[in-house]
C-alpha cells in the first residue's frame, strides 16, 4: 500500500512540477520590434510636415505576468523629406545631445493579445520626461506577429522645447506622433 | 703660347668660380630640404605621440539619483544625456537594443554648434527678407533712371536708383556672409527646397555681381551724354533675372506653401 501511494505521488507530482514549470518558462517572455514606421505631424498655418522615421528599435521582457516595454528611435533617422528642416528640427529637440527619443510602458501579460491595448507611456526626448497616460493603441494578431497602430498625443510644450517659427509664426504645440508597428514575441 | 695659356687659366677660373657658386646655391637648399623633412617627421612623430597619450581623468560627478540606483555617471557635457538613458524601472535598457553608450552619447559639443548653425542662418533668412524691399525697390526706381528724352542732366531719379541698388547689393553680401560662415554639420547632399535654393545661388551670385558693374558702366555712359550700349546695355536684364532667381530661391526654402489659419 505504502508502495503503491509512493508510487501515486510521483506520478501526480512529476506532471504536476512539469506544467508549472512550462507556465514559468512561458511567462518569462521577450519581445522584439521587427517593422516600425513612426511619423510625427507638424502645424504651421503656412506649413504642414510630416517626418517618418523606420529605425525604431524595441524590445519588451515579461516576468510576473507583466511586460515592460522599450523602444527607442533616434531623433536624426526622421526624415521630412528637407534636410535642412531635419537638421532644424534635430537642433531644436536638442537631439545632438539627447540623440535618442525612449518610450517605455508596462503591459500585463494576459493583455497581449488583446485587439486595444492600453498604454501608460513615459517618454524620454530633448532632455525631458513626459507622461501619457491611457494611450490607445489597436492591435491585430496575425499568427506570431503583433501589428500595432495608434497615436501618441504628444505636444512641443511637454518636452520644454521651443517652438521653432517661420515668418515670426510659432508651429502649433500639438506634434502627434502615429505609430504602426510590428512585434513578435521570441 | 702665353695667351693661350691666360686663356686657360681663365677658363679654369671661371669654371672654379662656377663650381663653387653652385655649391654654394645647392647645399643650404639641400640642407634645409633636409631639416624642413627631419622637422617634418619631428612634427609627424610628436603629433602621434600627442594623439597616442591618454586623456587626462576628468572628475566623477555622481548625482543624487544616480547614488539612489547605485549607478556612477560620467562627467561633463554627457551628464545629462547618461541620466536619460538610465531606464526608471527594472525594464529593459538601451544596451538590450543592441545599442552602446557611444550609440546613445550624446555631444553637448555638437550640440553648441548646431545652435550656432540655426543662429546664423537664422539671421540669414531675417536678412534675406528685408534684403527684398531694397531690391525691389530698385526694380521700381529702375523705371526712372534712363534719360527722359535725351534729358541726361536731370540725375535725382537715378541717383535714387543708384543708392538702392547699392543698398540691395550691400545687404545681398550681408545676407550671404552669414550662410556661408555658418558652420556645415552635415556632408549628406541637400534634399527638398533648400537643394533648389542652393542652385538658385548660381543664378543670382553672379547677378549681384554683374547687375552693379554693368549699372556703373551704363550711369558712366549716360553721364557723358551717351546712350547706354555695349554689354551695359544687358544691366537691365541681368537685373530683372537676378531678382527673379532671387525671389525664386526664397520661395524654394518655403515650399511647399499651404495657407491655413
Amino acid at each position: 500500500m505504502n508502495k503503491f501511494s509512493l508510487f501515486a505521488t510521483l506520478l501526480l507530482t512529476v506532471p504536476a512540477y512539469t506544467l508549472l514549470n512550462a507556465q514559468a518558462s512561458a511567462s518569462d517572455q521577450t519581445w522584439k520590434l521587427d517593422q516600425s514606421t513612426l511619423t510625427y505631424h507638424m502645424s504651421h498655418p503656412m506649413h504642414e510636415v510630416d517626418g517618418t522615421s523606420h529605425a525604431a528599435l524595441g524590445t519588451g521582457k515579461c516576468h510576473a505576468g507583466q511586460c515592460d516595454f522599450l523602444v527607442a528611435v533616434a531623433v536624426k533617422s526622421f526624415d521630412s523629406g528637407d534636410s535642412n528642416r531635419d537638421l532644424h528640427m534635430i537642433q531644436t529637440t536638442r537631439g545632438a545631445q539627447f540623440p535618442y527619443v525612449q518610450v517605455r510602458f508596462r503591459l500585463s501579460q494576459a493583455s497581449l493579445n488583446a485587439s486595444t491595448l492600453d498604454c501608460d507611456l513615459e517618454v524620454q526626448f530633448a532632455g525631458n520626461t513626459a507622461n501619457y497616460s491611457h494611450v490607445t493603441f489597436q492591435q491585430t494578431v496575425q499568427g506570431a506577429s503583433h501589428h500595432i497602430t495608434g497615436v501618441v498625443p504628444s505636444t512641443v510644450s511637454d518636452f520644454k522645447i521651443d517652438p521653432p517659427t517661420f515668418l515670426t509664426i510659432p508651429i502649433k504645440n500639438a506634434i502627434p506622433v502615429r505609430v504602426d508597428m510590428v512585434w513578435h514575441a521570441e | 703660347m702665353e695667351i693661350q695659356g691666360r686663356t686657360w687659366a681663365g677658363v679654369t677660373r671661371v669654371l672654379i668660380g662656377g663650381l663653387c657658386f653652385t655649391i654654394l646655391c645647392a647645399v643650404p637648399g639641400r640642407l634645409a630640404a633636409q631639416i624642413s623633412q627631419q622637422q617634418g617627421i619631428q612634427v609627424a612623430s610628436s603629433k602621434a605621440e600627442t594623439l597616442t597619450l591618454p586623456d587626462a581623468p576628468l572628475p566623477v560627478v555622481v548625482t543624487k539619483s544616480a547614488l539612489n540606483r547605485g549607478n556612477t555617471l560620467s562627467s561633463g557635457s554627457s551628464l545629462l544625456t547618461h541620466a536619460q538613458n538610465q531606464p526608471p524601472s527594472n525594464g529593459p535598457s538601451l544596451s538590450d537594443l543592441g545599442l552602446s553608450p557611444a550609440d546613445t552619447e550624446g555631444s553637448a559639443a555638437r550640440q553648441a554648434l548646431m545652435d550656432r548653425r540655426t543662429h546664423m542662418l537664422k539671421i540669414h533668412q531675417r536678412l534675406g527678407l528685408i534684403t527684398v524691399i531694397p531690391v525691389a525697390a530698385a526694380c521700381i526706381s529702375s523705371a526712372g533712371a534712363p534719360p527722359e528724352k535725351g534729358n541726361y542732366s536731370d540725375t535725382t531719379s537715378r541717383d535714387i536708383h543708384v543708392a538702392l541698388g547699392a543698398t540691395a547689393v550691400a545687404m545681398y553680401a550681408a545676407t550671404a556672409s552669414y550662410a556661408i560662415r555658418a558652420p556645415r554639420v552635415s556632408h549628406e547632399p541637400a534634399r527638398g527646397g533648400v537643394k533648389w535654393h542652393k542652385y538658385l545661388i548660381y543664378i543670382h551670385a553672379p547677378g549681384m555681381v554683374l547687375t552693379p558693374i554693368l549699372g556703373a558702366m551704363a550711369y558712366n555712359q549716360i553721364s557723358s551724354g551717351q546712350k547706354v550700349h555695349g554689354i551695359a546695355s544687358a544691366h537691365g536684364a541681368v537685373a530683372a533675372a537676378t531678382a527673379a532667381s532671387y525671389g525664386a530661391a526664397i520661395l524654394a526654402v518655403s515650399w511647399p506653401i499651404h495657407i491655413k489659419f
